[in-house]
């Protein structure tokens, strides 16, 4: 490693991307600061019992519009160490690509049966499971014709562990112009949900995703 | 990420956050580490205070929709983490970790100053989270903290060192001293982050 440390890309065709990205290589920490550069998130079981399903707003609720997906994986660090009791927050679009957020000014049609947020806690092994509807793109930049390619958002923390991140799925026509998928290069494929079989759940589409959180942080008290 | 040290597992990508963190996701108690639910006898040790500024992107706009995160020592310099757990000098009553999302990019936040860990001036780690970006992360001081000449992160960005300190504004509110810190994520005057992934 040089004097520096990593220079970040700027998402090609992503306003908000050069508005926001530093222009200056980021700073190497001095070793005898880098604990302090450690933040340690107190445990938060902050979930309510029905969020693991957001395809549908309240248990006594019918089904939002499209298709119900289970997605499952397992939260470790770049060691292999399961992160138990992280708690994931989840969010995505409904069908049409609308989220229901006060600032979503898209105009894209909402679905009374979809709220798109949920929580759920990983268990000792690690492990996550929840529901969603398939998110449907949406059209980010207009003016060019760039559509964000179908995802769910992903926050995950559990003590020195924490990153935000998204899940893609196989083989959309838009994920190679995503400006973020193009600054991963190759290694978008992580960021891929793995199709599997939904088993008897009462789901269409089953996806695994692994999360490995990497960086000296998650691994900094192991 | 260089990924040289080949049995680690090959890490996911962190992403941007996009614009909607749900604000359905917003825990008061984390945005004001001073606060205790109603009812509930408690408080954290230390001198209260709101840092309050902006966050800035390259053309000098408010970076709406930004989610913060703050990291500190207790008023005695401890840190929350599994290396401190038992110690003495650990507060029941503060664990140091904050979040809140500020719609229109300027923000408030309620904490109690920290204490100075060994050969540390008091400082709160910033982490931010936005549309458009990966995670970055910076420390913030305090104007006219003794340990702030000899600090080694402040040494370390050289006459940059007055961007990472926070002003005192000269006032308290509700029983707080208010200090000033403004980011600018990008462009003249841009604040300086660390890599806190890999260095
Ligand atoms: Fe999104």
């Amino acid at each position: 490693m040089g004097k520096h440390g990593r220079v970040l890309g700027i998402g090609p065709t992503d306003n908000t991307s050069d508005q926001r990205t530093p222009r200056q290589p980021l700073r190497l920490i001095p070793e005898v600061a880098r604990s302090s550069f450690v933040p340690v998130v107190p445990a938060r079981y902050v979930t309510n019992p029905h969020e693991w399903d957001m395809t549908r707003t309240a248990p006594d609720r019918p089904r939002a519009d499209g298709v119900p997906i289970e997605v499952t994986g397992r939260v470790c660090t770049a060691s292999g160490r399961p992160v138990p009791n992280a708690l994931l927050e989840i969010w995505s679009a409904n069908l049409y690509g609308r989220y229901r957020h006060i600032e979503d000014h898209s105009g894209l049609r909402l679905d009374e049966n979809h709220l798109g947020m949920g929580r759920v806690l990983t268990d000792d092994e690690g492990r996550y499971r929840f529901w969603a509807i398939s998110p449907g793109a949406y059209l980010a930049r207009p003016d060019i014709g760039r559509w964000r390619p179908k995802h769910i958002h992903m926050s995950i923390s559990g003590g020195a562990s924490r990153m935000i991140t998204q899940m893609y799925f196989p083989d959309e026509p838009n994920n190679a112009s995503d400006p973020m998928a193009i600054l991963m290069g190759d290694a978008f494929e992580r960021n891929i949900g793995k199709p599997r079989d939904p088993g008897g759940t009462d789901v269409e589409e089953g996806y695994d995703f692994d999360i490995v959180i990497g960086g000296r942080n998650a691994t900094f008290f192991e | 990420m260089s990924e040289l040290t080949s049995n680690l597992l090959p890490a996911t990508n962190e992403d941007t956050c996009g614009p909607y963190f749900p604000i359905y996701f917003a825990d008061p108690a984390l945005e004001d580490l001073t606060r205790f639910d109603p009812g509930v006898v408690g408080q954290a040790a230390g001198t209260p205070i709101i840092l309050r500024g902006r966050v800035l992107d390259r053309h000098g706009d408010l970076a709406n929709g930004a989610l913060l995160e703050f990291w500190q020592a207790n008023a005695k310099g401890v840190y929350r983490t599994p290396a401190t757990e038992g110690e003495d000098d650990v507060d029941p009553w503060f664990h140091g970790y904050g979040r809140l999302r500020t719609a229109s990019g300027a923000y408030g936040y309620r904490t109690i100053l920290p204490g100075a860990a060994p050969g540390r001036a008091p400082n709160i780690t910033l982490t931010i989270f936005s549309d458009g970006i990966n995670r970055i992360v910076t420390q913030i001081f305090f104007e006219g903290q003794t340990g702030n000449d000899t600090d080694p992160v402040l040494l370390s960005v050289g006459a940059e060192a007055p961007k990472l300190i926070a002003k005192h504004d000269g006032r308290t509110a509700g029983g707080c001293e208010v200090y000033l810190f403004d980011v600018v994520m990008a462009g003249p005057g841009e604040t300086p982050f660390f890599d806190d992934l890999e260095s």
